[in-house]
């Protein structure tokens, strides 16, 4: 059976003028599918709003004092891991050079300033190479190539700063 | 600035205060929604509770160019969305209830016979089993329009749908429902379709 418009105006609850109502009664005498359309809808419209138990703020109130405990409870918790995650894993690691450290401190310590040593050491020629480098590469490269590689660490950046952005920006709705 | 905006405000400021202004204002809409969408009282309430725990909790990311309710019915819709999908289960009550939670009949001044009081609450209780055989999205749009007035748009912005596809669901959530209806009414009493009254 066809049932337009009359499916239409009863799902859009469109208002009918005399002459509609008319063609609509006759043709819910034949079809009782608009009928049920018609039933439903008025049975969804005259249910009423359910309203909750008395004292409901009350409720929602021990609710989340309840709440704000068990996540203060599980903040704490979480930090106190994390502390002690990190001082095992420290001692872990650490643990085999402190104990040969106590063994013989003489020797560590003999290390220790050879290896502050070896680092200025190398830092100084380090920075005498970059500084050689950086005198004898300007005449070598053309001022496009410069241009390039000023373009990119500035691509660079620019890609960094709106990453940050989208990471930091606040979501709208849930 | 209306009160509702003051509230939202100072709730974001941190405002204990502030918030419990606004579950005052809107623990009737959240729970109503949260009853039709579980069915059961207790569930109703769980779900109500919870979803202004999780709005407490979201406060900062509310969006003030959306109506506060819009927004948090929004929460209790996708909360109860998630219960039904995990459960799968449901039941609802399709009795028409009172201020106070209290359910009452519709009186209808057009058959105030017993019989036909009757036969109209048997009628609704068929209806509310019919309800629950919906999509829990479906039935979320549907709660939204008949039981709080919602329009196309403010359902869509709810549910994260566009307008056309809640003017979609709506239709084929209508459309279930009189198909499941004829089936059921035409098999419950076949010899009362013949005496019905057509009236609308």
């Amino acid at each position: 059976m066809n049932h337009l418009p009359f499916e239409e105006w009863l799902l859009n609850d469109m208002p009918v003028n005399p002459e509609q109502q008319r063609e609509l009664e006759s043709h819910l005498r034949n079809c009782s599918y608009c009928a049920a359309l018609i039933e439903t809808g008025k049975m969804l419209k005259v249910t009423r709003m359910a309203s909750p138990a008395a004292d409901f703020t009350t409720r929602f109130q021990a609710r989340l004092a309840v709440r704000k405990v068990e996540e203060r409870r599980r903040k704490t918790w979480g930090a106190l891991l994390f502390a002690l995650g990190g001082s095992v894993l420290l001692m872990w690691i650490a643990g085999p050079a402190l104990l040969a450290f106590f063994d013989s401190p003489a020797a560590w310590i003999s290390t220790g300033v050879g290896w502050l040593v070896f680092l200025g050491t190398t830092l100084f020629a380090l920075l005498d190479a970059a500084s050689v480098i950086l005198n004898v590469i300007p005449s070598f490269l053309p001022p496009f190539a410069w241009m390039i590689v000023l373009s990119m660490f500035a691509g660079m950046g620019l890609l960094w700063s709106v990453s940050i952005w989208r990471f930091v920006r606040l979501p709208q709705g849930v | 600035m209306n009160d509702e905006n003051a509230w939202v405000l100072q709730a974001q400021q941190g405002s204990d205060e502030a918030f419990t202004q606004l579950v005052e204002a809107y623990q009737k809409p959240v729970y109503n929604l949260c009853y039709r969408m579980l069915g059961e009282p207790e569930l109703a309430e769980d779900a109500a509770q919870e979803t202004f725990l999780r709005a407490y909790q979201n406060l900062h990311r509310y969006d003030s160019s959306r109506a506060f309710g819009t927004w948090i019915l929004s929460i209790a819709a996708h909360y109860c969305i998630d219960r039904l999908r995990k459960r799968k289960f449901s039941v609802f009550s399709m009795d028409a209830e009172d201020e106070d939670g209290m359910q009452f009949e519709i009186a209808d001044p057009a058959s105030p016979d017993p019989e036909s009081e009757s036969a109209k609450r048997e009628d609704r209780d068929r209806l509310h089993h019919l309800l629950k055989d919906l999509d829990a999205t479906d039935r979320a749009a549907v709660v939204m329009r008949y039981w709080h007035d919602y329009s196309e748009i403010e359902i869509a912005q709810s549910l994260n749908l566009t307008v056309s596809a809640v003017k979609s669901r709506l239709h084929r959530s209508r459309r279930a429902l009189a198909e499941m209806w004829q089936e059921e009414k035409s098999r419950a009493y076949p010899e009362r379709r013949s005496r019905e009254s057509l009236a609308f």
